[in-house]
């Protein structure tokens, strides 16, 4: 995955983000404020934006400054959590202008741990994390180095990790207050995760 | 009912700010063409380590009034109650970094904690060196042993204080970070409240309290404290407060200390004088001197009606640093 590359994962994910919008104000105003499908069109919009005139060939450096420009355009929790994945993830694959499959694992890792440190979340209290964590492990494990079985790879442990959110209980944010209620609805957080784990996978299958 | 001066209850956060500045246009300035960056005039400074803080609205001379010489040289300001972003706290960091790096001292709250923690990993990506003190010393909020769960509160003015001067003398970002640590290790803060706020844009009383009631160690965002009961005399208060406050530390026979005698918005100072003579008492049979008493506002919760008492204890280092001059908008002290 090179620089052109990564932007393209940035414009799929602000289209999936766009598309989803109403969607995700519906899941989040049933358990949250109802603000992520604004929050989400918001920082990826931003992001996508961003990256479009810049000749960085640092694949690194690029999503480093996605996240940037979505801390910047979407100061809300969830913005800040995003925006800390893509600094965080960036950072770990700093220098590089091709990802091989053990750089996208590392971003995923980088990612992750970046979020649950910010958000002081760990996996199974409902958050992005539980979409996020699978994905990242399923990475790590992977024992194909073919970009179209790793997006594959991705996207599965991915939903199966949205599935599972969905049964478990809100630790976080305004979703706590409604504690045993939020079992059995979809996580929003979760959901925007998988819409970037997507986005991903999108990209990876046409390299 | 709220009665308050204000215009539009969305413009209050920024027509005070516009107010702040118009006053005092000699000592502050806005950083980045946003109102809620607030900087010293003359920032950055060079050859010093820039002191930050930020923090929500409504707690007057809270955050921003400490922008000053020997104190702070810069504030990030939110909405009333509400962190401001981590893209201000940032476009401060840079606003006041003369190349010595940044010391971010700010209260222990949720919000504020992930904002700073952002505004300094964008701030390394910018290579800016930042470090942080996060200060917590409500004994209400938390019981001993779980000090990292404590509120930030009005004894953050020492950390301020005891950083700003350290900063002052030109000692680098590490030892800037110790002494604020140190400020912060060593002093203790307990609060009553007789009467709820009303944030503007809401219109109504946060929380109510009865007739005749008080709520001791209640938060200045009305976070419950210990316990409510029915409103006791000035003594009786301040005896409850001091005997949770002095064990804490604790402080001891031969202690040298400084007090902050706090109103919260609404308490007249007759009324904290009558309060702080209690204190001063119940420091004298203890043993305990005092050697610098501060009494006024410092740390406020909008129109709450109470007080709080915090106390520093000293040794020759902290000493020093206090009594160095400092002159803000909201606090000036010649040295002494």
């Amino acid at each position: 995955m090179d620089a052109a590359a990564a932007k393209r994962v940035l414009h799929t994910i602000r289209e999936a983000m766009d598309s989803n919008r109403d969607h995700l104000i519906e899941i989040d105003s049933a358990i949250g404020d109802g603000d992520l499908g604004l929050t989400m069109t918001k920082a990826f919009a931003a992001a996508d934006d961003g990256l479009a005139d810049t000749d960085e060939t640092d694949v690194g450096k690029l999503f480093s400054q996605a996240g940037m420009a979505m801390a910047k355009a979407a100061p809300s929790t969830m913005g800040t959590l995003m925006a800390t994945g893509f600094m965080r993830g960036g950072k770990a694959v700093r220098g590089k202008a091709v990802l091989a499959p053990a750089d996208i694992a590392a971003f995923f890792r980088a990612f992750t741990d970046g979020i649950m440190e910010r958000g002081k979340t760990k996996p199974g209290e409902k958050t992005i994390v539980d979409v996020l964590d699978p994905v990242a492990e399923a990475l790590a494990a992977a024992d194909t180095t073919e970009l179209s079985s790793l997006a594959a790879l991705a996207s599965r442990a991915g939903e199966q990790g949205l599935e599972a959110a969905r049964g478990m209980m809100a630790q976080h944010g305004k979703a706590a207050i409604y504690r045993e209620q939020t079992i059995g609805k979809p996580d929003p957080g979760a959901t925007a995760g998988l819409l970037v784990v997507q986005g991903f996978a999108a990209v990876l299958e046409q390299l | 009912m709220m009665k308050k001066f204000i215009n539009k209850p969305e413009a209050f956060v920024d027509e005070m700010l516009q107010g702040i500045l118009a006053a005092h246009p000699e000592q502050l300035k806005h950083a980045a063409g946003d109102l809620r960056c607030i900087v010293r005039a003359d920032a950055p400074v060079q050859g010093k380590v820039g002191l930050a803080t930020g923090g929500g609205s409504g707690h007057l001379p809270l955050f921003l009034g400490y922008v000053g010489a020997g104190m702070l040289d810069g504030c990030s300001v939110g909405g009333v109650f509400q962190s401001p972003s981590a893209e201000q706290m940032l476009e401060v960091t840079k606003a006041i970094d003369s190349g010595a790096g940044v010391l971010y001292i700010y209260g222990n709250y949720g919000g504020d904690i992930m904002n700073f923690d952002m505004a300094a990993e964008m701030a390394d990506m910018e290579d800016i060196r930042v470090e942080s003190y996060v200060a917590g010393e409500d004994v209400a909020s938390a019981p001993a042993g779980e000090e990292h769960k404590r509120r930030g509160v009005a004894g953050i003015f020492y950390v301020y204080k005891c950083a700003g001067a350290k900063a002052d003398q030109g000692a680098d970002l590490d030892e800037v970070k110790r002494i604020a640590a140190k400020a912060g290790a060593n002093v203790r803060t307990m609060g009553v409240a007789l009467s709820p706020v009303i944030v503007p844009e809401v219109g109504k009383p946060s929380f109510t309290i009865g007739d005749g009631e008080m709520e001791i160690g209640m938060g200045i965002h009305g976070e419950p404290g210990i316990r409510r009961g029915k409103l006791l005399t000035a003594d009786e208060v301040v005896d409850e407060m001091m005997g949770k406050i002095l064990p804490d530390l604790p402080y001891q026979n031969g202690d040298e200390v400084s007090v902050l005698m706090n109103g919260l918005g609404s308490t007249p100072k007759e009324e904290l004088y009558v309060a702080y003579r209690k204190v001063a008492e119940i420091l004298a049979d203890r043993g305990v001197s005092v050697f610098k008493t501060y009494l006024g506002e410092f740390a406020t919760s909008l129109e709450m009606t109470g007080f709080s008492i915090s106390v520093l204890k000293l040794d020759d280092e902290l000493k020093a640093l206090l009594r160095a001059a400092a002159v803000t908008p909201f606090f000036e002290q010649a040295q002494f």
